[in-house]
Order: structure tokens, then C-alpha cells, then sequence
């Protein structure tokens, strides 16, 4: 009993630090959003009163908001279906002993590792050169081609599509090669055995034994598309030629500081968010049973 | 039949590989070539006879020269360093301890605050950065490495806890015993046992968290004002890309210089890396 008692005090000493960090840069902010959202705190007016659901009414009734949402949703599936298959094929590639090993290793995670905000002006010069470069005339023919089939925007559309499965791509890659080396190699040899070909093998074994990973893998690419700021912002230079959720709240909050919508703008998020981290626990054992 | 079999392993296996790496690195190579290309080539006509899209021949380093001398690009450096640094220690501390408690210690709501904590890592940004934005005005934090510092934390500490307690649970429980039958505390066996061998979860930990803060955009983009408070990701975006003129040969040397120290540590550590990420002591 009492050696409960000091294991009880000594986790909650080790957790303090964590915690105190984490209420004050976490709970406290949402709390605050959420009380935000129902007033109209703006820098344009003095104080702020409660206005109840008007924020959200306002919202509902914008079409860009669904214009938004609709965006982020295409963005999220486009994104996520080239991610995962692009992944689970460098996973497998990746699994087998090879000598370059290492090296790919490396050259498959540098599109994670290195800072998005650099990458991204390579990426920009690729496929949105401005006119005095010398081949911008290439480039401009592409984007034309592409908007003038798909409507306007669409290649800013593309392009960010592209750089968010170039740099998460990899991510997930590696993600799910350590989901496969979780995996006892034995499963693999009796697999090889009983099945016929290849395809079979990655239909009834590898991937349902790989889906705890592969439904964090689709989470994450969900929060990291519903919750695209950084990319968005980036690749189109900070002008919006297409919104997202979050660069329509960015644009309310910090640039024409009306909080109370912009926070209203951003709560919008947590619906989805919720149903999607409820689908993700059905979907596999709590987060504690995966190994890291 | 070995012939077949080379045939087939080059179909598979190397042709898909040698396009993906290919895949990946192109946009590196192209911030190369863009950065050493002097800039009468980088705005020369894509029809000119002497037109050399995919390389150059004569490479000049007078955009690393400018993009040192010129721009406030060196103190972006050191402000990306250390902010990364600080934050990374701050969370590596805090998820450390929290880590071991949550892997190894039994008490109650230890499973609840496991739980939180991870979700917790999967707030985004973007749900955050308005409240933070009020709430760093008014600590008149603005504009400060210390904005930065604070809220760096909130993904990273629960990242790296989770990180930490799925390696601590890798760790044999035997090894902890056979110190405690000896004599030592828990908390000595923790910090003398535990922590050494989890040195490369520990590392592991350590370089996604420096990755993550010196790539972080959104807060650094919302917080910071001045340009020569910036840190690399803001600053090569936002100072370097004025209105419509594009310093493209800078812009890339700058996107180089700016990820070397990142790239060094991947490059350092990659082993330690695969086998944070893997698990420790298998078998």
C-alpha cells in the first residue's frame, strides 16, 4: 500500500513538468477560442460582448466556407490515397536487406527532414516560375493547360497536391516500414507459403496486419490536410488562390484580427477532427499498444 | 531460372527504386543548380541555342556570397538554431520524465493521461495559433525567441513522451529489478539504468524535435515581426520573396545553407534513428 502511494507521488512528479506545459500552451488557448467564438472580439471594436452563435450563423451562411471545405476535403483524399500507395510501395521496397539501404534511407526522409519553407521555393520555382525566368514559358503553358480544363486555381491546386505527397509520401514510407519491421518476420514465411502470388500476399497479409499503422498514417494526413496552413500558404506566395479552412482563418484572425470569426473558422476543424480520431480508435487497439 | 530471377529483380526492385530516389532528390538538385547558376543563365530564354535547363557550366557562389553579406540570412540562422535547441531541451526533459511515468509506473488515470497526451499531438496548429497569438501580445512576448520557446512545446512535448514511452516499453522490466534488489531507488535506477540505455530512443526523440521546430512555419509566421527576428523557413519566404521580384539565386542558396544543420544530424545519427524508430533491444 504505501509502495503505491510513492509510485503514485513519484508519476505525478514526472508528469508535472509535461502537464503544467501543456494546460497552459493547450487548454488554456482552446478554452480561450472557444469562448472567443461566441463573442465579437476584433481589433477593429473596443471590447468584446457575447453574440452568442452568430459567428458560427455567418459562417454557415458564406459560401466560400463550404467552397473551403470542400477544397480541404478534395485535398485531403487527393493527398492522402497518393500518399499511402506511394508509401506502402517504398515501405516494401524499403524492408528488403539491400546494400544501398542506408543511403536510400536517407535520400527517402530528407523530403521530411529538411524545413518545408525552403523546399517549398524550390518547389515553387518548379512549377510557378515568374514570368523573367527562362522557362517560365514551359511552365506557363502547363499551368494553362491545366487551368483552363480544370478551372482557375487548379494548378495552385496541383501543385500544393504535389508537394504535400512528395514531402509526406516519405514520411508515411517510413512510418510503415516500421510497421512492417514491428511484424514478426515468421508471419511473412508462412504467408509466402500459402499464398499464390505476390498481390495476394500484400491483399490478405501485409496490409491488414499493417493497419494500425496505416490508419495513423491516414489520420495523420488528415489533420496534417484539414489543418494545412504552412503548405497552402507557401507554395501560393501568401496569395490565396485557393482557400483552405485554415488559410481562410489565418487571412480573419492575424491579418484583419477579427478573432471572434477567425476562432469560429478554426473550431469548425474540431467536429472533423473528433469524428475522424473516434473512426481511427475503432479502427485499431489504443494508441498504447503501438509500438513506436 | 537466375537469369529470370535478376531480369525480375531489376523490374522490381531497383528500376521503382532508382525512379523514387530520383523523385525525391530532383527538387534538391534543382535548389542546387538554381543557387550556383549565375543570373544572366537563370533568366535566359528556354529557346536560346545555349539554353542548359539541367545544368550549368559555369557555377559562381556570388548568391551565397550576397545571401551572406547582403541579407540579415546569418542571424536567421542563429535565431532558427536557437529556438530549436532551447525548445527541443524543454521537451525532451518534460517528455522524458512523463515517458517513464506513463511506460512504467502504475497509478491511477495513468492510462486517461496517456491517452490525452496523444491526442493532444494531434491538435493541429492551426486550431491554436489565434488564441496563442492573443495570448503572446498579451505577455508582450511578440516578436521575442521566447514566443517560439513556449509554444514550440505543444507539439513536441507530446510527441516525444509518446515516442519515449514506446521505447521505455522496449526496455526489459528485469534490468530495472535486478538495481532495485541492489539497492537503488526507483528514481535512481531510472536516471542510472533506464535513461543510458535509452539513449538512442533519447536521440532519436532529440532530432525529430530539432527537425520539427526549425521546420515549424505557422507560429514562427504569426509571432514574429521583424525581419532580423526571423528564423530560416519565415525569413527565406517572406524577405527574400518581395512583391513580384524573386531573387531566385539567393532564394535557393539560402533554402541550402538554411537546412545544413538539419541535414548534418540526419546524416550523423541515421543509424540511431532507424533504431529509435524500430525498437531497442529486439530479441
Amino acid at each position: 500500500m504505501k509502495r503505491g502511494g510513492a509510485d503514485t507521488r513519484l508519476a505525478y512528479g514526472l508528469m508535472a513538468p509535461a502537464l503544467v506545459l501543456i494546460i497552459a500552451v493547450m487548454a488554456y488557448p482552446v478554452a480561450w477560442e472557444v469562448w472567443t467564438s461566441f463573442t465579437n472580439f476584433s481589433v477593429r471594436s473596443e471590447g468584446r460582448a457575447f453574440v452568442g452563435l452568430a459567428n458560427y450563423r455567418a459562417m454557415l451562411g458564406d459560401p466560400l466556407f463550404w467552397w473551403a471545405l470542400a477544397v480541404t476535403i478534395v485535398y485531403f483524399l487527393v493527398t492522402t490515397t497518393a500518399k499511402l500507395a506511394l508509401g506502402l510501395g517504398m515501405a516494401l521496397l524499403l524492408a528488403r536487406p539491400s546494400r544501398l539501404r542506408a543511403l536510400v534511407f536517407l535520400a527517402v526522409f530528407l523530403p521530411w527532414a529538411y524545413p518545408g519553407g525552403v523546399t517549398v521555393v524550390a518547389w515553387y520555382w518548379m512549377l510557378n516560375p515568374p514570368l523573367i525566368t527562362s522557362y517560365s514559358l514551359v511552365a506557363g503553358t502547363l499551368k494553362h493547360a491545366v487551368d483552363s480544363t480544370l478551372g482557375p486555381g487548379a494548378w495552385a491546386f496541383v501543385s500544393v497536391a504535389l508537394f504535400n505527397v512528395w514531402r509526406g509520401g516519405s514520411f508515411t514510407a517510413v512510418f510503415l516500414l516500421a510497421g512492417l519491421n514491428a511484424i514478426p518476420t515468421e508471419l511473412f514465411d508462412y504467408a509466402a507459403l500459402e499464398t499464390r502470388s505476390a498481390w495476394q500476399r500484400l491483399r490478405h497479409v501485409t496490409v491488414p496486419l499493417l493497419r494500425p499503422f496505416l490508419a495513423l498514417a491516414v489520420f495523420l494526413s488528415f489533420t496534417g490536410a484539414f489543418a494545412d496552413l504552412a503548405n497552402v500558404w507557401m507554395l501560393t506566395g501568401g496569395r490565396i488562390v485557393f482557400p483552405v479552412i485554415g488559410t481562410y482563418a489565418y487571412w480573419l484572425g492575424i491579418r484583419q484580427g477579427q478573432f471572434g470569426e477567425a476562432a469560429a473558422w478554426s473550431l469548425s476543424l474540431v467536429p472533423l477532427l473528433a469524428l475522424a480520431l473516434l473512426v481511427l480508435f475503432r479502427w485499431f487497439d489504443p494508441p498504447a499498444e503501438r509500438p513506436a | 531460372m537466375v537469369i529470370e530471377r535478376r531480369w525480375k529483380k531489376w523490374v522490381y526492385f531497383y528500376i521503382p527504386l532508382t525512379l523514387f530516389v530520383i523523385g525525391t532528390l530532383f527538387p534538391f538538385y534543382w535548389m542546387f543548380v538554381t543557387a550556383i547558376r549565375p543570373d544572366a543563365e537563370l533568366y535566359r530564354s528556354w529557346r536560346a541555342a545555349t539554353n542548359t535547363p539541367f545544368w550549368t557550366l559555369q557555377p559562381t557562389l556570388d548568391h551565397f556570397r550576397d545571401l551572406l553579406e547582403k541579407t540579415t540570412f546569418p542571424q536567421w540562422l542563429w535565431n532558427t538554431f536557437f529556438i530549436a535547441c532551447v525548445s527541443t531541451v524543454i521537451s525532451l526533459f518534460c517528455g522524458l520524465l512523463a515517458g517513464y511515468a506513463l511506460a512504467r509506473l502504475k497509478f491511477p488515470m495513468a492510462g486517461m493521461l496517456g491517452t490525452s497526451i496523444f491526442v493532444t499531438y494531434l491538435v493541429p496548429p492551426t486550431l491554436l495559433f489565434i488564441p496563442l497569438a492573443d495570448i503572446i501580445r498579451s505577455f508582450q512576448l511578440g516578436n521575442t525567441p521566447w514566443a517560439l520557446i513556449l509554444t514550440y512545446p505543444t507539439f513536441l512535448i507530446p510527441f516525444s513522451t509518446w515516442l519515449l514511452m514506446g521505447y521505455f516499453k522496449t526496455i526489459p522490466k528485469e534490468l530495472e529489478e535486478c538495481a532495485r534488489i541492489d539497492g537503488a531507488t526507483r528514481f535512481g535506477a531510472m536516471i542510472r539504468i533506464i535513461f543510458p540505455i535509452a539513449v538512442p530512443g533519447i536521440l532519436s526523440a532529440g532530432i525529430f524535435a530539432f527537425t520539427l521546430s526549425w521546420n515549424e512555419f505557422i507560429y514562427a509566421l504569426v509571432f514574429l515581426s521583424s525581419p532580423e527576428k526571423k528564423t530560416v523557413p519565415v525569413g527565406v519566404v517572406s524577405e527574400l520573396i518581395r512583391g513580384d521580384i524573386y531573387f531566385w539565386g539567393q532564394l535557393m542558396a539560402g533554402a541550402l545553407l538554411g537546412s545544413i544543420p538539419v541535414a548534418l544530424v540526419y546524416s550523423f545519427f541515421v543509424e540511431y534513428y532507424v533504431t529509435g524508430l524500430t525498437g531497442s533491444v529486439k530479441g
